[in-house]
């Protein structure tokens, strides 16, 4: 039951919005996402929730168009608002009813008769991991919790996109991972496709598919994740001393390492490199801390592509949020 | 395998699902958009009288019923006995059903509006297949339904407590004839206050900065045009003939005195709380559509505001 491979969820073409007062927030925005998990990331007022409000059909675009499942945005909103589920980005849920009562409500609102609704805001609260708790009041939950419930009120009408407005906001890295957790299991087990509209990018990269990268209401890039991993990995080499006589070695092996305090970066190109680093370290007995191979970071996908990722300051950055792999 | 489910039963639960049957698509039917919206009106319908909440917020909606219907009985009583009817369908208790509503708006229209403004829910209406100015109306029609049953459930009860003690046929027909008078009257009172309440109390996202402008507006409206209406008063001579203009303007005012005016222009004859307009009479209903209209439009840029944030 999944979209068929060849549609594209969304389509938009040259879509502009402008605000009064000259506010550009898209500028001419033409990008294609694909079923699966696609994670739409920029820095806050990138134009991401003006996307949003637009593909909803909230929102008449002031140039361009925009189309979900092939309806336009601007003249079938409601059509494309029966196949969408959407988690906002803020607070969104009254304190005083419960969990259950609240899905259940938001399930009629989706156009499903009672007694189907009532079936699907509990199925939709189990799948998100809300047990016994869905029938105390809201406003007693934790903030993990909360999140959870904005999650099954769009998965309530049982849409076949989900629009997720950082889903992840407000959590602690535990609430976050699993967060990631269940929103990845949503896009692949349930076949419902996903929009993630983050702006943090280490976040993201771990359960997309594909990536759309915005910036001032224009396209940065957008690409699929693997494809682009792909081509270019790093492995880290930390040693407790010595990385810069291991730098030198490594070069003398033909490699292009880049040494930074105890670590040292180099282009991975297959097993060739790891035997060139087993053998530059036992050759001159440095103790090997750790030997680690990543994916480029997301933020990476959008610097200069002239300039070696690895080879920046950020990029070691990026590296150490995305250390667990 | 008997031991290994038994394990399954006993493991403690695995990323906080215990029994995942998988996901399920839903294959039934789906509501239209009218449907939704009758969905949405019933719902805010029952919220408009607490139901569906705690105790608490059915404390107001019992109180001003239970006052309103008490005019009723007491002149079901009085008309059982002989006596001459107490209370009237045009204006019923005037002051009562004036003080009535005004409580029953300020209340409960925040109850309607404020609450999911407060909680910020409005974004999971629009992103449904709800257009933008279905929440407005759906949350319109169900007040003026709530304000409706406030004020003409207890005209029934009055008709009915009267035609009991009816002795011919005749009592019974002018009884019918004036019941439907109070009922279209009533119906004024519940349009035009439903509007005025929503409009107001949708302005404000904090429930008792909404209950608080209702109320100010409708007991400030009431108390100018009272003052204005005793001013005007002092150079008039005795009787309602000779009421002065400024007199007969007075109750443009307040929207309670307009509903008055209004029902007096269309031949209500039992005396309210103002002279007849006279000659002014197209004013009040002049004044009763640009409050609706005004109010109405307040609703619609709300909400039209509301769905672009």
């Amino acid at each position: 039951m999944t979209t068929s491979a060849e549609g594209a969820v969304i389509e938009t073409e040259m879509l502009t919005k402008r605000y009064p007062g000259n506010i550009t927030a898209l500028d001419g925005l033409t990008v294609s996402v694909a079923p699966g998990i696609t994670g739409l990331v920029g820095a806050n007022g990138a134009g991401k929730s003006t996307l949003i409000k637009i593909l909803l059909g909230l929102l008449t675009p002031t140039k361009g168009r925009a189309k979900v499942f092939g309806h336009d945005s601007e003249l079938h909103g409601e059509r494309i608002r029966t196949l969408i589920g959407y988690m906002p980005e803020h607070d969104c849920l009254p304190p005083d009813v419960s969990a259950t009562e609240f899905v259940t409500h938001l399930g009629r609102m989706s156009g499903l008769p009672a007694t189907a609704a009532k079936e699907r805001a509990a199925e939709s609260l189990r799948h998100v991991g809300l047990h016994e708790e869905r029938y105390r009041q809201i406003g007693t939950y934790s903030t993990g919790m909360k999140q959870r419930v904005k999650l099954a009120q769009a998965l309530v009408g049982d849409p076949r996109l989900l629009l997720l407005d950082e889903p992840t906001n407000g959590l602690d890295p535990a609430g976050r991972g699993e967060m990631l957790d269940l929103i990845s299991r949503i896009g692949t087990e349930f076949g419902i496709s996903i929009v993630v509209a983050s702006h943090l990018l280490g976040e993201i990269e771990q359960i997309c598919d594909h990536l759309v990268a915005i910036e001032a209401g224009r396209l940065l890039r957008a690409d699929s994740i693997t494809s682009f991993t792909e081509t270019s990995r790093v492995l880290i080499v930390e040693v407790e001393e010595g990385a810069q006589r291991l730098a030198d070695e490594l070069s003398r092996r033909g490699l292009d390492p880049r040494a930074k305090q105890q670590r040292v970066l180099l282009r991975l190109d297959g097993d060739v490199t790891y035997d060139a680093v087993r053998d530059a370290v036992a050759d001159l007995g440095l103790p090997l801390g750790r030997l680690q191979q990543r994916r480029h970071s997301v933020e990476e996908l959008f610097r200069d592509a002239g300039e070696p990722a690895y080879a920046t300051t950020e990029a070691m950055q990026a590296t150490e949020v995305s250390d667990a792999v | 395998m008997p031991s290994d489910h038994a394990q399954d039963l006993m493991a403690p639960p695995a990323g906080g699902v215990i029994h995942d049957r998988g996901y399920r698509r839903y294959e039934g039917p789906r509501l239209g958009r009218a449907q939704i919206a009758r969905g949405l009106c019933w719902h805010s319908l029952r919220s408009a009288f607490g139901i569906g909440r705690g105790p608490k917020a059915k404390i107001i909606p019992v109180i001003v019923a239970v006052t309103m219907c008490l005019p009723a009985v007491v002149n079901a009583v009085a008309v059982a006995r002989g006596n001459p009817p107490v209370v009237f369908y045009g204006t019923y208790l005037f002051p009562l059903r004036t003080i009535a509503m005004m409580v029953f708006v300020a209340v409960q229209a925040p109850e309607l509006v404020s609450r999911d403004l407060r909680s910020r829910v409005l974004p999971l209406y629009f992103s449904r297949p709800l257009r933008r100015g279905d929440y407005p109306a759906a949350k319109y029609v169900a007040f003026v339904l709530a304000c409706l049953a406030m004020i003409e459930i207890p005209l029934v009860l009055l008709y009915l407590g009267t035609i009991v003690s009816a002795k011919q046929g005749h009592g019974i027909w002018t009884q019918t004839g004036e019941l439907a008078g109070g009922l279209g009257v009533g119906l004024l009172w519940a349009v035009l206050l439903a509007a005025i309440g929503l409009a107001l109390a949708s302005l404000s996202a904090r429930r008792a900065y909404a209950t608080g402008s209702v109320a100010i507006f409708f007991f400030l409206t009431w108390t100018l045009a009272g003052i204005i209406y005793s001013v005007a008063g002092h150079s008039a001579g005795p009787g309602p003939a000779l009421a002065t203009s400024g007199q007969r303007l007075a109750g443009l005012i307040s929207p309670f005195t307009v509903l008055d005016g209004i029902r007096q222009w269309l031949g209500g004859k039992s005396p309210g709380p103002i002279v007849a307009p006279g000659g002014y009479g197209a004013a009040y209903a002049i004044m009763f559509v640009v409050l609706l209209a005004a109010s109405m439009g307040i609703l619609a840029a709300r909400y039209r505001k509301a769905a672009e944030q």
